[in-house]
C-alpha cells in the first residue's frame, strides 16, 4: 500500500500535527478519517503528514510524496474520540482503530487492564496493523508510550 | 586498548607491566627526575608547569588519606576516586546553582572530583565560559578535599549532549571556549542530525586531540550523556567519535541524572526516572525501537540491554566506558530559587540563589554524590591521574550506595596478579583463567539513611567479534549473562570467582549488581539475561528502591 502524503517542510512532529488540527478546524474531519504524521530524513530531517481521505483545498504549497504508511503515527483515527481519561484495553480494541496494544518489556496486556489515556493516544502503523505502544505507569495503570508533554531538551525545569 | 600520540612510557593509561623493558626504564628515570607522578600521568608528563602547580597542590593533603584523615582504600593498587563529570550551575539557561554549591555538596556527600558542565549556549560561549572560570579557581583553593574540572556540556553537532573538559591549566578556559564557539552545535546551528553536521562533531573530537598534542591542555575528554534519551546518538556517530579519537572520545554516560523525575506525584516529579520521557523525533536514528527512550534499572537502555550497543562496541575489542552522574540543574526539595532580577539573556548568568520558601517538589535532580557515583582507579589524588583512570576504563559506577569498594581482577589461575576494570589479560591460548571479584559489602547508610543490601551479581561474557561491518549495528548476539551469584546472606566482604576455564578465544567480562528489588527478562530474551533490570514506571520510580551497580569491562586475549 502507498499513502498519498503531503510534505510541508515541519521540522517537528509538533509542527505537522498542529497543521493536522488546523486543517481539521478549518475543513472538517471525513468520516473514517486517519491523518498521520510521518518521519522524513531527505533532504534533512523533517515531517511529512497523510490522510486517507480527500480533503477539499489540501494542497496549501506542500508537495504530494509516496509514503510507506509504516511507521507513521496516527493523530487522528476512527475512535480517538473516545480515548480520553482512563479507558480499558479491551475498549480500545473494540472501539477504536486500535488493533494492537503492546507494553514495554512485557508483551501483550489483558483486556481489563486499565489506561490512562492522558487524553493523548498516538499509535503507530507496525505491520500494517495500527499498534499503541503502552509503558507501566503509577497504580498499576499503563500510559501510552508518547508523553503529551516531554520534556523538552534543555529544559527549564522552572 | 591505546592508541594516541604519547610515547608508551608517558602514557598514563599503560601500566608499568604492559611497557616493554625500554619503555619501563624510561618511564623510571622519568619518574625519578620527577617528571612522570607515581601514576605515570599523561598530563604532568609533559611539563607544562601551571599544570603540575595545580594538580601538585591537591596531592600532599589527600592523597594517602581521605577529607576524614582515613587511609585511602586501595584495591589493585589504585586509589578508587568517586566523581561526576555532569553538572549545572547559575551558567547555564536551565539551571541556578553557584559553583560552591556545587562542590561542597560534592565534599559532604563523598565525591573526589567533581566536573563544572555548564550547557553550551550563545551566551555561555561569550560570557558563561569566562566568567565560570574564578568561581571555579576559588573553590580549588576553598575545597581542596575535591579536584574541580572546569568543562561543558557539548552540544554535540548532529547528536546529543556530552561532556568535553580539560585539566586545569593557563588556557583550559581559552581552548574551551574556542571549542565551544567553532564546534557547539546550538552556537554554530548545527544540531540536525545532518551527514555535514556529524562531520563538524568529528573535527570537534580532532580539535580536542590537537589541543593536548600542542600541549594547550595537559589533557582533554570527551564522555556521550544521555545517551539513548531522544534517540540522537545514532550508533555511527559513538562508532565515529570513538575511531577519530580513541583516547578523547572514551566513553558514555551508562545512567543519566535526573534520577529522582520518577517520585511519584504530587510529592514529586512523576515523570519517566532520568527525565526520560521522549519519543523520537525527526532527528532520531529511525533504527531505535521504543524501549531505548526509556530507563531500565534507572540505566540508559544502551547500557541496560546485556547484548545491546554497549556491548556491540565492547564487542569491537575497542575501549568505551560508562559512567554515573547527577546531571544536577536543580535539586528534588530544595527550597532555593533564582536570585531575583535574574536577566540570563543579557548576563549570561542567573544571579545566586535565594531563599524562596517553598519545596521543589517537581524537580528530578539530586546533589552531586548523593545517589550517583562514578568511582575511579586513579595512581594518586590529582587532575591527571582522574583523567588517566577515567581514559583507562578504570571506572566502576554505582547508585545509593549499592556497595562499599569493589575489586575486580582477571588472572590467570593460580597467579597472584592480574588486571582490572579497563584493561586486557593476555595469556597463551589455552591458558586457565579465572575472574575474582571482591566486593566490601555496604557498611555505611546512604543518603536515604538506610544501608543498603546487595542481592545478586552477574557476570556477562562477550565474544570479541572484531570491528563491527554495519556501523549502526546496536546488538551482540554472543553476549550473556554466564554466571549469577546470590549475596543477600553475606555479610561484611564477600569474593566471588568466575572461572573462564581455558580460554580459546577473544572475550570481555564485564560484571553488575543490585538489590533485587526490581528485575525483568532483558530485552534480549530469558537465555541472555534472565533477570535483569526492568523498565522504569513513569510516575512512580522511587530511585531508592532499585539500586545496581555496574562496572566496565576487562577483555582476555589468547595468544599462541
Amino acid at each position: 500500500m502507498t499513502l498519498v502524503g503531503l510534505d510541508l517542510g515541519h521540522d517537528t512532529v509538533l509542527a505537522a500535527e498542529h497543521w493536522i488540527h488546523d486543517l481539521v478546524d478549518r475543513l472538517g474531519r471525513p468520516a473514517g478519517l486517519v491523518a498521520c504524521t510521518h518521519m522524513a530524513s531527505a533532504p534533512r530531517p523533517h515531517v511529512v503528514v497523510s490522510l486517507s481521505s480527500p480533503v477539499a483545498g489540501l494542497a496549501d504549497g506542500g508537495t504530494a510524496v509516496d509514503l510507506d504508511p509504516e511507521g507513521g503515527r496516527a493523530v487522528f483515527y476512527p475512535g480517538v474520540d473516545t480515548l480520553v481519561g482512563r479507558v480499558t484495553v479491551g475498549h480500545i480494541l473494540a472501539s477504536t482503530a486500535i488493533d494492537r496494544i503492546v507494553v514495554l518489556g512485557g508483551g501483550d496486556p489483558s483486556d481489563d487492564q486499565v489506561v490512562e489515556t492522558r487524553d493523548f493516544v498516538r499509535p503507530l502503523w507496525s505491520g500494517g496493523v495500527l499498534t499503541l505502544t503502552t509503558q507501566p505507569a503509577w497504580d498499576g495503570l499503563l500510559v501510552p508510550f508518547e508523553t503529551p508533554n516531554p520534556t523538552p531538551c534543555c529544559a527549564d525545569h522552572r | 586498548m591505546t592508541g594516541g600520540d604519547l610515547p608508551a612510557a608517558l602514557d598514563g593509561s599503560i601500566p608499568d607491566s604492559e611497557l616493554n623493558p625500554g619503555d619501563l626504564s624510561r618511564r623510571g628515570f622519568l619518574r625519578n627526575a620527577g617528571l612522570v607522578g607515581a601514576g605515570a600521568a599523561a598530563g604532568a608528563a609533559l611539563g607544562v608547569p601551571s599544570v603540575a602547580a595545580a594538580s601538585d597542590s591537591h596531592t600532599p593533603a589527600w592523597n594517602d588519606d581521605d577529607r576524614h584523615g582515613n587511609p585511602r582504600w586501595q584495591g589493585v593498587g589504585y586509589k578508587w576516586l568517586a566523581g561526576d563529570h555532569h553538572t549545572h550551575t547559575q551558567y547555564s539557561g536551565d539551571a541556578m546553582y553557584r559553583v560552591n554549591d556545587h562542590v561542597r555538596h560534592a565534599s559532604a556527600y563523598g565525591l573526589d572530583w567533581l566536573v563544572i558542565t555548564d550547557h553550551g549556549s550563545v551566551q555561555h560561549a561569550k560570557i558563561g565560559v569566562e566568567k565560570v572560570n574564578p568561581d571555579i579557581k576559588a573553590a580549588r583553593k576553598d575545597f581542596n578535599d575535591v579536584l574541580v574540572f572546569q568543562g561543558f556540556e557539548w552540544n554535540i553537532p548532529g547528536a546529543e549532549h556530552g561532556t568535553v573538559f580539560v585539566h586545569p591549566g593557563a588556557n583550559e578556559v581559552a581552548v574551551l571556549k574556542e571549542f565551544e564557539n567553532s564546534f557547539d552545535g546550538v552556537v554554530t546551528g548545527t544540531t540536525a542530525s545532518l551527514p555535514a553536521n556529524e562531520a563538524v562533531a568529528i573535527a570537534g573530537v580532532n580539535f580536542l586531540a590537537g589541543a593536548v598534542n600542542s600541549h594547550r591542555v595537559a589533557d582533554a575528554l570527551f564522555l556521550a550523556n544521555h545517551p539513548a534519551r531522544k534517540g540522537l546518538d545514532s550508533p555511527h556517530e559513538i562508532r565515529g567519535w570513538r575511531d577519530a579519537q580513541p583516547r578523547i572520545a572514551v566513553g558514555m554516560e551508562g545512567a543519566p541524572g535526573h534520577q529522582a523525575a520518577g517520585f511519584k506525584a504530587p510529592n514529586g516529579a512523576g515523570s519517566g526516572r532520568g527525565f526520560y520521557d521522549n519519543s523520537p523525533t525527526a532527528d532520531s536514528f529511525a533504527g531505535f525501537p521504543p524501549e531505548s527512550y526509556r530507563t531500565w534499572g534507572g540505566f540508559d537502555w544502551m547500557t541496560s540491554t546485556v547484548g545491546g550497543l554497549w556491548d556491540s562496541l565492547l564487542a569491537e575489542g575497542k575501549p568505551w566506558w560508562i559512567t554515573a552522574n547527577s546531571d544536577s540543574h536543580m535539586v528534588y526539595a530544595d527550597n532555593s530559587t533564582r536570585g531575583p532580577n535574574s536577566d540570563f539573556t543579557n548576563n549570561g548568568f542567573f544571579n545566586d540563589p535565594v531563599y524562596g520558601g517553598g519545596l521543589n517538589l517537581t524537580q528530578g535532580d539530586f546533589w552531586p554524590g548523593y545517589y550517583s557515583k562514578t568511582h575511579v582507579g586513579a595512581r594518586d589524588f590529582s587532575y591527571a591521574a582522574v583523567m588517566a583512570g577515567i581514559r583507562a576504563g578504570r571506572v566502576w559506577v554505582d547508585h545509593g550506595g549499592l556497595i562499599g569498594n569493589l575489586d575486580v581482577q582477571l588472572r590467570v589461575k593460580g597467579t597472584p596478579f592480574g588486571v582490572t576494570l579497563g584493561d586486557t589479560l593476555t595469556l597463551h591460548r589455552g591458558a586457565h583463567a579465572e575472574l575474582i571479584i571482591k566486593i566490601d559489602l555496604a557498611s555505611q547508610p546512604n543518603w536515604s539513611q538506610f544501608v543498603p543490601t546487595l542481592a545478586r551479581v552477574d557476570v556477562i561474557v562477550g565474544e570479541v567479534t572484531g570491528a563491527a561491518s554495519d556501523k549502526d549495528a546496536f546488538t551482540a548476539p554472543k553476549t550473556k549473562v554466564v554466571k549469577s551469584f546470590d549475596v543477600s546472606k553475606a555479610t561484611g566482604s564477600v569474593t566471588l570467582t568466575y572461572d573462564l576455564g581455558e580460554v580459546g578465544k577473544a572475550q570481555y567480562l564485564r560484571i553488575r549488581g543490585t538489590d533485587g528489588k526490581r528485575s525483568a527478562v532483558g530485552l534480549m530474551g530469558a537465555s541472555v539475561d534472565p533477570a535483569g533490570p526492568a523498565i522504569d514506571v513513569v510516575g512512580d520510580a522511587d530511585p531508592w528502591q532499585d539500586l545496581w551497580f555496574y562496572a566496565n569491562p576487562i577483555w582476555v586475549l589468547p595468544r599462541s
